[in-house]
């Protein structure tokens, strides 16, 4: 197997990377020096994808699908997965996002065995009612977790709030009301239209051999049989330009409100790949020259106790959907809510200056770099920019070739009065 | 494997530990002030770092702070409160891209000035530290005080450690209480704060390419600052607590939908025991991983908890093994939970719990040396716990754990305090 490489001089790391057996790309960092091996093995199969179309058939599944998959996939006949990666000294997880659903261990002995046991139990399913039904009990304390944390509430209210009928509005996990929904079949149904090589990617960073961890995947892969992919097409509602409420409020046990306001990105849709992401990236950095810590909002709101070290904006941006989203704990919101406003207004009437641009993009630079002292963070992030058909070793090229009219014309553009909502949680008595 | 740590002891009697590691990014500096946790002073030692970090003579206002900060291809500076056992430690650290990526910045020369003028030149007016970042920061404290009841596991833990450790130093929250933040003010808090540089014990770790040398003389250019010719003594944890009395039960009930079962034990073991190892076995055996019991008997078995683990306090001799439940199964996950303890009690270890668990315990060993803060954390603990193993040596440890040694400490666990947050239904 021939690999294809990718450097970064920048960062001063080489990327290797091919497409395997049935169309799996497989990306590996060597990390030389590392104790630590990690792989993630993802599937473009998220929270959202609810609904799609397969060979001229449409299914419609249960909310939280994704997640449930994820959590069941672990076991089959025998035992789980889980189990077998304890004894061989490696630890495993697996997480579902809107946009995806991954699997990964990480191991610092029996690398090879560990490696060839991630590709075979996400690629061999097992569903069967008995254990479907026990899933349900534990997703179920799972959600009435969420169900208690603030922060999480306070951001799903909030997007409940900014989308009318994208499902993006709805919990990962699903509702305890709709993961009753969920049986063997559909969750076989789900497994053969999404987790396709095809539609995968594998990632591997840690001190290894990338000829030797391509021949590996290509062997396993080689072993498998597979029908021949005919696609997936997702079918997403079509989603209003306008918000659904402009307010939602909740009560819950906290010590103090928590806001969160939200402004949705109605220009973003359909845009892909590089243009993605400097669009992220130039959102990020108008934030950053807003709302950061070292700009004089923050600095005001701070010293009055309107914020705390939680304050924080930041953008999603997705084909599908995007969304600013400023929030934290304050002691009063209707306050909060009138100085981030009034700021908005005031910097657009302004403009954002050269000294403010520079200092951020040093500063968005050396974080970047920073953590790349980190192998989650190199496989997480990679995989899920791949999946938007991002390179996220572009990051210092796009970030570097960022201008100061690039980034006051998106202030121009973002901050729309009418597509803004807000969400409030306010403290209740015991 | 592990490279070699080097140690140095400045002029100033500070104790300065360079570990090597040129595979990271970052070069980290990370200095520990040490205090004895209690009740009287908890607020105060809290309410410093906090204070320091908001300006310093040459950057009075927290902006010009900051923005040297992202000037500097965002270096980091953050302060920490940490508890370990009946310590109170101050964390100040600083972490910078590493300097040779910009060869022309001079970025560890500016980003360690930073940090010397932080500790070493604070903002000082009328014999204190400026009043308003005081008044501002004592708000932020007692909105982090009375913040913990808004993540419903952390409150849990809390609330269980101060049920079973009342009366004792470990029950004083790390951020302190309300009372006694009130209380402070400018001036006192910066005599407290020049106290504290001059007599209690002071330690620095970095992370990063170079020797010793030349680390070593840039921490002295750092840490200059006259101390005592002995540093105070930090008071040892009380870990052999026995207050002869039954199980306590707490209940408390507030409007929450998922109740969470808290499970206080006293593990009668500390850091320098020789049952230590053991310990770690035990713990781990029982709620360390997805193949502990608890995981596999509440969870997997039993199908009532998403979150189900237990974890060691080590420095004070405690374990808390907690779950997310749902209330009307209460009783059910309660005698689950204590049956795995006694199990383990009782030698029903199968030699596969052992070995899994052996190899998870390598194995979040040595992924240790793959981070800077994890690393350094690594050696506070041996500092703080009195007994300063290499790594080689704690996986020689870890080899030799047995299956006998494990039900001896499991004898030894005796469970204290039961506590419960639950809201109303189910009543």
């Amino acid at each position: 197997m021939i690999l294809k490489e990718k450097e970064s001089q920048i960062l001063q790391e080489q990327l290797y990377y091919n497409v395997i057996g049935p169309g799996l790309e497989t990306y590996i960092l060597p990390k030389k020096g590392y104790q630590k091996k990690f792989a993630i093995f993802s599937t473009r199969f998220g929270s959202i994808d609810n609904c799609f179309r397969v060979n001229g058939e449409t299914f419609e599944v249960p909310e939280g699908i994704a997640h449930f998959l994820e959590h069941k996939l672990f076991e089959d006949e025998e035992g789980n997965a889980f189990d077998r990666f304890a004894a061989l000294g490696a630890s495993s997880n697996a997480f579902t996002s809107f946009n995806q659903t991954s699997y990964l261990f990480s191991c610092t002995e029996n690398f090879t065995e560990s490696l060839e046991l991630l590709l075979d139990f996400v690629q061999e399913p097992y569903f069967d009612e008995k254990s479907v039904s026990k899933e349900q009990g534990i997703i179920e304390q799972e959600i009435l977790m969420y169900e208690d944390h603030p922060q999480w509430r306070v951001f799903f209210n909030l997007l409940e709030a900014l989308y009318q009928v994208h499902p993006v509005r709805i919990d990962i996990a699903g509702t305890v009301e709709s993961i009753r929904k969920i049986t063997p079949e559909v969750l076989y149904q789900c497994y053969y239209t999404f987790y396709h090589p095809r539609n995968m990617a594998l990632f591997v960073v840690g001190d290894v051999s990338p000829e030797a961890v391509a021949a590996q995947v290509e062997q396993n892969l080689g072993r498998k049989k597979y029908a021949s992919w005919k696609g997936v097409k997702n079918l997403y509602p079509d989603e209003p330009e306008e918000i659904n409420h402009s307010r939602v409020e909740h009560k819950m046990v906290v010590s103090d409100p928590i806001i969160n306001i939200g402004f949705k990105d109605n220009l973003a849709q359909g845009i892909k790949g590089e243009k993605l992401f400097r669009r992220e990236i130039i959102t990020e950095l108008l934030l950053e020259i807003i709302f950061g810590n070292s700009e004089p909002l923050y600095q005001e709101l701070y010293e009055e106790g309107l914020i705390d070290e939680g304050f924080d904006a930041a953008y999603t941006v997705e084909p599908q959907y995007s969304h600013t989203l400023i929030g934290g704990e304050t002691r009063n919101p209707e306050l909060f809510y009138q100085k981030i406003m009034e700021e908005i207004s005031r910097v657009k009437k302004n403009g954002i200056n050269q000294e403010q641009l520079e200092r951020h993009r040093r500063n968005f630079m050396g974080k970047f770099m920073r953590r790349f002292n980190s192998l989650e963070f190199i496989a997480n992030n990679f995989s899920s920019y791949r999946f938007k058909d991002i390179d996220f070793f572009a990051f210092p090229a796009v970030l570097q070739g960022i201008t100061l009219s690039e980034v006051n014309g998106r202030l121009e553009e973002h901050f729309v009065e009418n597509s803004h909502a807000v969400s409030l949680i306010h403290p209740q008595d015991d | 494997m592990t490279a070699p740590t080097m140690r140095k002891e400045l002029t100033n009697r500070v104790q300065f530990c360079h570990l090597p590691g040129d595979k990271f990014k970052t070069i980290t500096i990370n200095i520990y002030i040490h205090q004895d946790l209690s009740h009287e002073l908890a607020s105060r030692t809290a309410l410093l770092p906090a204070v320091m970090e908001r300006g310093t003579k040459r950057f009075p206002d927290t902006l010009s702070l900051r923005r040297e900060m992202e000037n500097l291809y965002g270096a980091e500076i953050s302060t920490d409160i940490g508890k370990k056992g009946e310590r109170h430690i101050i964390a100040i650290s600083l972490e910078l891209v590493r300097p040779d990526f910009f060869p022309q910045e001079a970025l560890l020369h500016k980003g360690v000035d930073l940090l010397r003028n932080i500790l070493c030149e604070p903002l000082v007016e009328n014999g204190g530290f400026r009043d308003e970042y005081v008044k501002q920061e004592k708000k932020q404290l007692s909105r982090e005080i009375r913040g913990l009841i808004n993540d419903k596991l952390s409150y849990s833990l809390e609330r269980c450690i101060q049920e079973m450790c009342r009366g004792e130093r470990y029950q004083v929250f790390k951020y302190g209480n309300l009372d006694s933040l009130e209380q402070i003010d400018a001036r006192g808090l910066y005599s407290y704060c020049q106290g504290l540089l001059q007599n209690n014990p002071i330690d620095v770790y970095m992370v990063g390419p170079g020797n010793i040398s030349g680390s070593g003389s840039l921490m002295e250019e750092l840490l200059d600052f006259p101390r005592n010719e002995k540093a105070q003594e930090i008071t040892p944890a009380d870990v052999y607590v026995d207050k002869n009395r039954d199980i306590q039960f707490k209940e408390e009930i507030i409007p929450v939908h998922q109740a969470n079962l808290v499970l206080g034990y006293r593990t009668n073991v500390d850091y320098s025991h020789a049952l230590y190892y053991p310990l770690l076995f035990f713990n781990g055996i029982l709620g360390g991983f997805p193949h502990s019991k608890l995981f596999q008997n509440v969870r997997e078995k039993s199908s009532l908890a998403y979150f189900v683990f237990s974890r060691l306090e080590r420095h004070k001799g405690i374990m808390m093994a907690v779950a997310g439940i749902d209330y009307s199964r209460y009783q059910e996950a309660l005698e689950i939970m204590k049956e795995q303890v006694e199990e383990i009690a009782r030698g029903n270890i199968t030699s596969t719990e052992m070995e899994n668990t052996r190899r998870g315990l390598m194995h979040q060993l040595r992924v240790k040396e793959d981070s800077p803060s994890q690393l350094i954390s690594f050696y506070l603990d041996a500092h703080v716990g009195g007994r300063n193993h290499s790594f080689e040596e704690v996986m020689e440890k870890i080899l030799q754990v047995s299956r006998e040694e494990v039900a001896e400490v499991a004898q030894k666990v005796k469970l204290d305090t039961v506590y419960l947050l639950r809201g109303k239904k189910g009543e």
